[in-house]
């Protein structure tokens, strides 16, 4: 969808290899909303690990992940200049492995059956490391790198490490190694997931789409060209930290700063636009860069003066709420234009404008469903009170649900334009 | 020959290139389109290239590219630039 690599028209992938992944994450979202406001409600069997497990897995499996593979079959041809063959296949394959995979993870996790265990780490393991090897290798041929391919070298090899890491654990939980080193790789596991993963993509996509879809002012050279590069180096150092037991606080500080000032300085070009127009997409940048900082800060202030233990939490839902802020930023820019660019190209002289395949009020309403989830997740957190657990639940829920709507709706009006109306040769 | 300009440099993204792909579909073939934009627009160049249109881009100092894409195969594209 964007302008930077060779991409050839031929070998983008259909609209289906992405639209399947992001209405497969809102489907995980919405299972995710009802499993919590079940539990708020009625009280679910008391298993606070395994609660914890299933709520972090959904959420960083079943929905980023997902969400993250759908846009990454679509951005590697455009935004790197990588060409994977037989999109629909791979995709396909990569998408099969992650549900099963993930379905047995989250088995595994309430009946703590051996066997289980075992066979996530072969299914969802060897899925979700095929997907990232299958970009990785793709990426590695490119001669000419930009900041935003070189960033999703980085992303990538986090993930590919954080699997290897999660593998271990999954084999520890089922006792079929030792793990001696359990704590600190499962410390590792989740630093590569949510600084290395997620927050290294989100980075090196921002080099490139913060620009062009808000017609901003470039970021800092320095930054565009070191700073994902740096924040891996970091990661690998706290690896090594954490295996030789050196308390890696110093490295998490200065993690935490870094992404500190890559959230100002995005916030500064947001704030810089040339276009000063704000759709629902400015508001969710701005909202999942400000969730970031509040996240940094948190962490630091623990790192040096400590925060009472009420506070912790807040720093993860913050960070969740960063990285879905900035996700639905990016689907609502990318469902549409796919829609309108695929039946556009094919002809389609009534193909539907954007604005007509999810309008741009639709996207506000969401972006005021999503804080207003966060607002009651904050206020559970502090007063911890059951009514209103179930309400941010209840929003979770429909949060998601509003997403899946609107995206099986794009779907529905791509293949009506393609059934129902003429197509023209040009 | 009639020239149908598009000054993209500060239109979000995609709004140049769906300007362009109507510009396009509707193109005589006595009249070319002459965009200027901040970056090489890379699909637009491709779907000009698969439709058999002939085209030209060009950087200037300024860092400003200028897209040049016509259906007549027979003008000379670089005498029309205007840097």
């Amino acid at each position: 969808m964007f302008n930077q690599g060779g991409l050839s028209l031929e070998q983008a992938p259909p609209i289906s290899v992405v639209l399947k992944f992001f209405i497969t994450a809102s489907i995980f979202g919405l299972f995710l909303g009802a499993y919590l406001t079940v539990d708020s409600l009625i009280d679910l069997p008391d298993n606070a690990y395994a609660f914890d497990l299933i709520i972090v897995h959904l959420l960083a499996l079943g929905v980023m992940a997902s969400f993250m593979f759908g846009a990454l079959f679509q951005m590697l041809p455009v935004l790197a200049g990588v060409v994977i063959k037989m999109p629909q296949k791979k995709s396909t394959i990569s998408h099969l492995l992650l549900i099963m995979g993930l379905t047995l993870q989250l088995l595994a996790f309430i009946f703590t059956e051996p066997l289980l265990y075992l066979l996530t780490s072969l299914i969802l393991g060897m899925g979700l490391l095929h997907t990232s090897t299958l970009m990785l290798k793709e990426l590695f041929k490119i001669n000419d790198h930009s900041s935003s391919s070189k960033g999703m070298i980085f992303a990538l090899s986090s993930f590919s490490i954080a699997i290897m890491l999660g593998i271990y654990l999954l084999l520890t939980l089922g006792g079929y190694i030792q793990g001696d080193l359990f704590t600190q790789v499962k410390t590792a596991h989740y630093s590569f997931a949510l600084f290395g993963w997620i927050s290294l993509l989100i980075i090196a996509v921002s080099f490139q789409v913060v620009e062009m879809f808000y017609v901003t002012p470039k970021y800092p050279t320095l930054m565009s060209r070191y700073l994902i590069g740096l924040l891996f180096i970091l990661l690998l150092l706290k690896l090594i930290a954490l295996v030789i037991n050196f308390e890696p606080l110093a490295i998490d500080m200065v993690i935490s700063l870094l992404l500190m000032s890559y959230a100002t300085i995005t916030l500064h070009r947001l704030y810089h636009r040339r276009r000063p127009t704000s759709d629902a997409t400015v508001w969710f940048w701005r909202l999942g860069m400000g969730l970031l900082l509040l996240t940094m800060l948190i962490t630091l202030l623990d790192n040096t003066i400590g925060v009472d233990e009420s506070i912790k939490p807040l720093s993860y839902l913050s960070f969740i709420g960063f990285t879905l802020s900035i996700v639905f930023a990016m689907i609502y820019k990318i469902i549409p234009f796919l829609v309108w660019f695929h039946l556009s190209n094919q002809g389609y002289m009534e193909a539907p404008m954007m604005h007509d395949v999810i309008h741009p009020k639709r996207a506000k309403i969401h972006f005021w469903i999503h804080s207003l989830m966060l607002l009651g997740w904050t206020g559970a957190m502090l007063l911890n009170t059951k009514a209103l657990t179930a309400l941010a639940s209840i929003l979770t829920m429909f949060s998601f649900g509003w997403l899946l709507y609107h995206s099986v709706m794009a779907w529905k009006k791509y293949r009506y334009t393609q059934k129902y109306t003429e197509k023209i040769e040009w | 020959m009639t020239k149908i300009a598009l000054d993209a440099r500060e239109m979000e993204h995609p709004i140049p290139l769906q300007l362009a792909m109507k510009y396009l579909k509707e193109m005589q073939e006595d009249q070319y389109l002459y965009m200027i934009h901040r970056k090489q627009p890379i699909p637009l160049i491709e779907i000009a290239k698969e439709k058999a249109f002939q085209h030209l881009s060009h950087l200037d100092t300024h860092e400003t590219w200028h897209i040049l894409i016509t259906k007549n195969q027979y003008i000379n594209l670089k005498e029309l630039l205007d840097v």
